[in-house]
């Protein structure tokens, strides 16, 4: 009897659109952002990720109006990242609707922004999303939408930002993004037990089995997954049911 | 009929009263005392810190005003909205209304559990009221916190939820009524809790 496991469908957002790409590249269009996140929130999702995937690149702010459009229909938290670089960025964000914003590239410029967010808006609302690449035995963090490696390693990078304050780490692994053969389990399980907040695992699913060692193998919080979810592979139902059917509690 | 919904500067109130609108109710963003009287029914929205949101109060003068609202009309807190009628936290050791005496205290260190507790979890109903209609027990709603209610009186507690130890997730004591998970984020079940304060005569 505790928490349930929270599936979490993330809406790469371009230009207003729901898009979804291979190892971060070849992006290819998913659908209408608010059509898609109401036919999830149906299905059962339990949470919403949304990242506009250019805006730190191109150095664009998120758009405000999907924002607002999707957090006006849909009554579950909403994530939303992308192009996040000061106090004003979240503010903003939050009053369109958002729940927690996610700090990726700007948090590696400036840690101290992930401190000072979690004490003006509270830990709860700083979710800091950590891009990471393998390198031999080692997995490095990469910024501005996986095209920029950073000196950090995953994990130590981690604990700064958990001691900074971050209420969440959205962890995803590049090597696996979008390639559907699994969530890197050994990556998210070495880091899941050391850290005294949740983590969401991310890139990599495939497969209602997939998600379910996600959970007991990663020891993750959460799954975010995207192209299984848009292409209709899998609802998000069918992944609650498998989930159950293995003792994970999840919301049904 | 019109919901005030309280600004103290740094919560997710707009998320609120997205609910509230999609449900059909006439909403007022409470910044300043004369809007006070204007709202027939009141939601104290939770998100930040304790300490932060009550000198904010104190700052815009909306303290003292709220205080005596809140005996009158029906009121729904929501998360720090349900700590702020207790005289104290452990959070920063801030002091609320004080309208009861429990303390609000952390989650123990000492458990296996993540904190905050964020996601959907149980909320066991161990009395009926209104705004529980049409609403099963052990349904999952969404919490996010850190501080807890652990012990409170048997008749004023209404429901609880387990996070490596049991707290009380809403109280109820005549027009007042606080949760500690999120109606506005809680889906479909959210949406029925508030469509039940909206009807609500306490």
């Amino acid at each position: 009897m505790t928490v349930a496991v929270r599936i979490i469908p993330c809406l790469d957002i371009r230009e207003g659109r729901v898009v979804k790409g291979i190892n971060f590249e070849n992006i290819i269009d998913a659908g209408d952002p608010v059509e898609t996140s109401k036919r999830y929130n149906t299905e059962g999702a339990d949470e919403l990720c949304f990242l506009d995937i250019d805006a730190s690149y191109e150095n664009r702010s998120t758009t405000l109006s999907t924002v607002e459009a999707v957090a006006s229909q849909v009554f579950i938290p909403l994530t939303v990242g992308g192009g996040v670089s000061k106090l004003q960025d979240i503010e903003r964000l939050l009053e369109r609707g958002a729940d927690k914003v996610s700090i990726n590239t700007s948090a590696i410029l400036d840690p101290s922004l992930v401190g000072s967010a979690a004490r003006k808006f509270g830990s709860q609302c700083i979710v800091v999303a950590v891009d990471s690449k393998r390198e031999g035995d080692k997995s490095y963090v990469y910024t501005h939408g996986g095209k920029n490696k950073t000196a950090f390693e995953t994990s130590a990078w981690i604990k700064i930002v958990e001691g900074e304050g971050a209420g969440e780490i959205l962890l995803t692994s590049m090597d696996r993004d979008g390639t559907k053969i699994g969530f890197d389990n050994e990556l998210t399980s070495s880091i899941a037990n050391d850290l005294s907040i949740p983590l969401i695992t991310s890139g990599g699913a495939g497969s209602i089995d997939h998600m379910i060692e996600g959970i007991s193998d990663g020891k993750a919080d959460a799954v975010l997954a995207a192209s299984i979810f848009h292409q209709k592979e899998i609802t998000i139902a069918e992944v609650k049911e498998g989930l159950a059917s293995k003792g994970i509690e999840v919301r049904l | 009929m019109k919901v005030g919904i309280v600004d103290y500067g740094a919560s997710n109130l707009y998320s609120i009263e997205r609910s509230l609108r999609y449900l059909g109710a006439n909403t007022l963003i409470i910044d300043e005392p004369s809007k006070l009287k204007e709202a027939d029914k009141l939601i104290f929205p939770g998100q930040g810190s304790l300490g932060s949101a009550m000198s904010h109060l104190k700052q815009i003068e909306l303290f003292e005003d709220l205080r005596r609202q809140l005996t009158e009309k029906p009121f729904l807190g929501i998360c720090l909205g349900l700590q702020a009628l207790f005289s104290k936290s452990e959070e920063e050791n801030a002091e609320g209304y004080g309208f009861y005496k429990n303390e609000i205290s952390m989650f123990p260190s000492d458990l296996p559990i993540k904190v905050p507790h964020m996601g959907w979890n149980k909320v066991f109903f161990k009395q009926d009221h209104d705004l529980f209609e049409n609403i099963e027990t052990d349904t999952r709603f969404y919490f996010v916190h850190s501080y807890l209610l652990k012990d409170f009186d048997e008749e004023k507690s209404f429901s609880t939820t387990h996070h490596g130890i049991e707290f009380i997730s809403s109280i109820g004591d005549e027009n007042i009524f606080a949760t500690q998970f999120h109606p506005e984020k809680s889906g479909e079940a959210g949406l029925r809790f508030f469509d039940n304060f909206l009807k609500w005569k306490p």
